[in-house]
């Protein structure tokens, strides 16, 4: 499966050989900032101690809130855990430095928890529950007798290095920023893996991610929980700065902590960094009334979320992009007047056919039996339908709109469970397992409109339908880079999503666009592509001639009659009864959820009671 | 027994006036306003300064919940209505009326000090007897305030045009506007509502709170726990999680200690959360829920993908 590698995919690598080389020259300077931090004044090691326990912080947040679309209020009781946790327990003789894993660990368990619980809601609530999270915190902290209540406890003291390495100056300074380091790589590393675009489209296209052999509510949780115990972490490292006490640990932070992330610009890698520092370093270094400085962080708040809502980075993106602009996608546009095509490669070469899981077997591809359901309650969207789809061939499913043909679609494909009946796929029952468990049946579907994660290059949105056919990617993403494997695998799924795009006929200029500047027909295909990458034995298309142009119509057509010639079985639903009766060996026909009839295409275009209900003749 | 049920429900009615602020707010904007604390507390401090400077004090008290009422207008027009037309979906308005919560505090606690001072004692010192128990005619009156909010908000929303339309905003905005709702008119009025309830609510508490620059914090966040058991979705729901909350804060300090109220409303809505993440009043409660569980998970699984 291996694409032609040609000029873009060339530089590409010559940069990937960079990379290594400016990395450890960025913890070297790293390393030496910290050196020269742990050698300064004591007020210097205050501010940049501070400001970098509320960048671990950022960092962590905006794993969840930029990249996975939750925003949590919950990271100061994290937080707060984190610090009580170690102050508490070294107290009573625990070790500092187990205590590193303790609270990385049990605040991670903890997040894992509050993040099943409060996950089960919509995005809103996720909010509102670790908002009350923290609030609980700060009570049972301010209330309790052996938490010191408002008081606060003094924190551990965190040992000086041994006389050897006493030239290194501060050892605290060391142990928060050796903890920011260890954060940036960890979520640089993510941001770097295949997980990336994943976490992506859990935010922006959840089906889409689904459909793709992605669990996404344990996606979530998981992403939650690691964000948790790097908050924890952050707690441990805080603890040695000083007092502990509830008024650090407020509500009021949890909102400073995602102004930081806003401020800096969510879903970016410095940004979370720069607002920190920023957030953290005012108070000291602009030094006011206490209630004025809290007014001014009030209105701070406000302006940024009204006039930058893509903070420092976002501003400094769109002033680079001004300085110099990106030069524009070399494709020749539509030529209306004479239907040109947009910009499709002539169809790459056959891909020759792997193993579909196919159960040669077993004369049938799907069977579905007695399928029954209905939507929250009263009329049956599917009604006792019968189904059986032939190993290999194209079949349509046709109907009037409200027939139940998305619905019966999305049962296939675990969208739904159903009610009553049962759905085989090659020989297995189906029908219990949820969405994401599809693609590692040989199913993979589309949908009726493209969702796809707009600002990620179409070649990124493919490699998201890999995602179940790459071992490990979440329990690798953590230290991507750092596995000569991991790299080496993430080339191959770029090779294949850029090779399924010249499949689907996109023009190998078209991989690198952002989806959110490719027209309609280009966002099809690559959710075609998407689908077909994973190398699905069942494929399911809901409309995908939806808005397309009819050069892209013909094109649709050329690659079923491939997908075909591959041994995959499709079954598709359309509108247009031309394309269906002159694609399809099989066409079953829907109507108010139930099943007017099924067989051959021919038996049933001259069926009587098709005329009548669909085709209106 | 009965008193604890008679002052449950007298705390319970400010609770749901306060969780109504919310979530009149809510129910038009799908915004939460996180300063509606805030906005009790303008009404409060106002009013303190109003009448201590020689105003009457029923001129005090109506200057204090209309400025109560700007301020809740005034907060949609600088944190909310931008954001929004920015993004309809997003959560920014989260951190805006935050900060709006947070400069409102400290602009009061600039100005007034940290400290309480004392609120005119309006009802608060005339009791009346009923059974063995004794309550305030205060207290009664916040009763009697909650129930004529409740039932003029039911039967505005149900039988007038106005409510209707604001149904028709709440549901889906896009058409609503379409059949010609003025939508932000709605946005404003709600707002204004937000503040004037809590407003209301500030005047009912004032005498037994005295007047403190942080009084907001402690109601808006007992105010949000008392939405959040009751249910979001409707603002009558959030009048009834409020009576809960009072009737089980009133009963947790008489029975378990007097710290007990300082902890137990977040008990219970944990356990509300649990149990019914919509809240015990919302249309698809807890019991109808359990029975129609497949249904209810399949549903929330498809939004995006249904045609």
């Amino acid at each position: 499966m291996r694409a032609t590698a040609v000029g873009q995919d060339v530089t590409e690598r010559q940069w990937a050989r960079l990379v290594p080389l400016g990395t450890a020259m960025l913890v070297v300077a790293y390393l030496a900032a910290t050196f020269r931090i742990a050698e300064g004044t004591l007020y210097i090691q205050g501010v940049v101690t501070t400001a970098a326990v509320f960048a671990i912080l950022a960092v962590s947040l905006d794993l969840v809130a930029g990249v996975t679309g939750l925003y949590s209020l919950g990271h100061a009781g994290l937080f707060a855990l984190g610090a009580y946790a170690t102050t508490l327990l070294n107290q009573h003789g625990w070790n500092i430095f187990l205590l590193l894993p303790v609270s990385l660990i049990g605040v991670g368990v903890v997040g894992i928890l509050l993040g099943t619980v409060s996950l089960r809601v919509s995005g809103l609530y996720f909010a509102i529950t670790t908002f009350i999270f923290t609030l609980v915190v700060t009570v049972l902290i301010s209330d309790l007798q052996f938490t010191g209540g408002l008081q606060g406890l003094a924190g551990p003291v965190f040992p000086d290095f041994p006389a050897g390495l006493s030239g290194l100056g501060s050892s605290v300074v060391w142990c928060v920023s050796l903890c920011l380091l260890v954060t940036l790589v960890v979520v640089w590393s993510i941001r770097s893996s295949p997980l990336y675009p994943v976490l992506l489209a859990i935010r922006d296209a959840e089906p889409f991610a689904a459909a793709a052999g992605v669990r996404t509510s344990a996606m979530k949780v998981g992403v939650f929980g690691l964000s948790a115990a790097l908050a924890g972490m952050a707690g441990w490292a805080f603890s040695f700065l000083g007092f502990v006490s509830p008024g650090q640990f407020s509500w009021t932070v949890s909102v400073n902590i995602l102004v930081m992330v806003i401020l800096g610009g969510m879903n970016t890698k410095l940004g979370p960094i720069l607002g920190a520092a920023f957030i953290s370093a005012f108070p000291v270094v602009v030094s006011i009334d206490p209630f004025i400085q809290e007014v001014v962080f009030g209105c701070i708040f406000v302006a940024v979320i009204v006039f930058f809502p893509t903070g420092i980075m976002g501003v400094a993106s769109a002033v680079a992009r001004r300085l110099r602009p990106a030069a524009p996608i070399a494709v020749e546009v539509v030529d209306l007047a004479d239907g040109a095509p947009i910009a499709y490669a002539p169809l790459a070469a056959d891909v020759p056919a792997e193993s579909r899981h196919a159960n040669a077997a077993d004369e049938n591809a799907l069977v579905c039996r007695n399928v029954v359901f209905s939507y929250l309650s009263g009329t049956r969207a599917v009604d006792g339908v019968d189904l059986t789809v032939r190993r290999g061939t194209i079949h349509g499913l046709i109907g009037p709109n409200g027939s139940g043909k998305s619905t019966l679609v999305n049962l296939i494909s675990g969208q739904l469970t159903p009610d009553a009946g049962t759905i085989e796929v090659n020989g297995h029952s189906v029908q219990h397992l949820g969405a994401a468990s599809r693609p590692a049946r040989g199913v993979m579907r589309t949908f009726q409109t493209a969702v796809l994660v707009k600002e990620l290059p179409a070649r990124e949105n493919v490699t998201i339908g890999l995602y179940g056919r790459v071992k490990h990617i979440p329990s690798r993403a953590s230290v991507w880079p750092l596995i000569p494997s991991a790299r080496r695998d993430h080339r191959d799924m770029r090779e294949q999503a850029g090779a399924a795009l010249q499949s689907a006929g996109l023009d190998r200029r078209w991989s690198g666009a952002l989806v959110a500047d490719v027209p309609h027909g280009v966002e099809q295909l690559t959710q075609l592509a998407a689908a077909c990458v994973g190398q699905p034995s069942i494929l399911i298309l809901d409309e995908p001639l939806a808005g397309l142009s009819a050069t892209e119509v013909e094109q649709v057509s050329e690659i079923l009659r491939r997908l075909q010639r591959d041994g995959v079985t499709v079954i598709v639903i359309e509108h247009q009864t031309r394309f269906i009766f002159e694609m399809c060996d099989d066409v079953t026909v829907l109507a108010a959820g139930q099943l007017v009839t099924t067989g051959r295409a021919a038996d049933v275009r001259s069926n009587e009671r098709v005329r009548e209900v669909y085709l209106g003749q | 027994m009965l008193q604890v049920l008679l002052s449950g429900i007298s705390s319970g009615a400010v609770y749901g006036l306060m969780a109504m602020a919310f979530a009149v707010v809510y129910y038009v904007t799908r915004v939460i306003n996180f300063a509606t604390g805030q906005l009790l507390m303008v009404s409060i401090m106002a009013t303190v300064t109003l009448s201590s400077a020689g105003v009457p004090v029923a001129l005090a008290i109506v200057i204090g919940i209309a400025l109560s009422t700007c301020a809740g207008v005034l907060i949609y027009f600088v944190a909310v209505r931008p954001v929004l037309r920015v993004n309809r979906f997003s959560f920014a308005w989260l951190v805006s009326t935050l900060g709006v919560a947070i400069a409102l505090e400290s602009i009061a606690a600039a100005i007034f000090g940290p400290t309480s001072r004392g609120f005119p004692a309006l009802l608060y010192r005339k009791n009346v007897h009923i059974g063995n128990a004794s309550v305030t005619w205060q207290e009664l009156l916040a009763v009697g305030v909650a129930l004529v909010v409740v039932i003029g908000f039911e039967i505005v929303r149900r039988r007038t045009l106005f409510g209707k339309l604001g149904m028709a905003i709440s549901s889906d905005p896009e058409m609503a506007a379409a059949v010609g709702a003025n939508t932000t008119w709605y946005a404003v009025i709600a707002f204004g509502l937000g503040g004037l309830l809590a407003g209301v609510a500030g005047v009912l508490v004032g005498p037994i709170t005295f007047a403190n620059p942080y009084l907001g914090d402690t109601y808006g966040i007992v105010g949000f726990v008392a939405l959040m058991i009751g249910g979001v979705e409707k603002p009558a729901a959030a009048m009834g999680g409020g009576l809960v909350l009072g009737v089980l804060s009133v009963a947790a300090n008489t029975y378990i200690g007097s710290q007990a109220s300082d902890w137990f409303p977040f008990v219970v809505v944990i356990v509300v959360l649990l149990i019914a993440p919509h809240g015990l009043f919302a249309s698809g409660n807890p019991f109808t829920r359990w029975t129609r569980r497949t249904g209810v998970r399949t549903a929330t699984t498809t939004t995006g993908v249904r045609p």
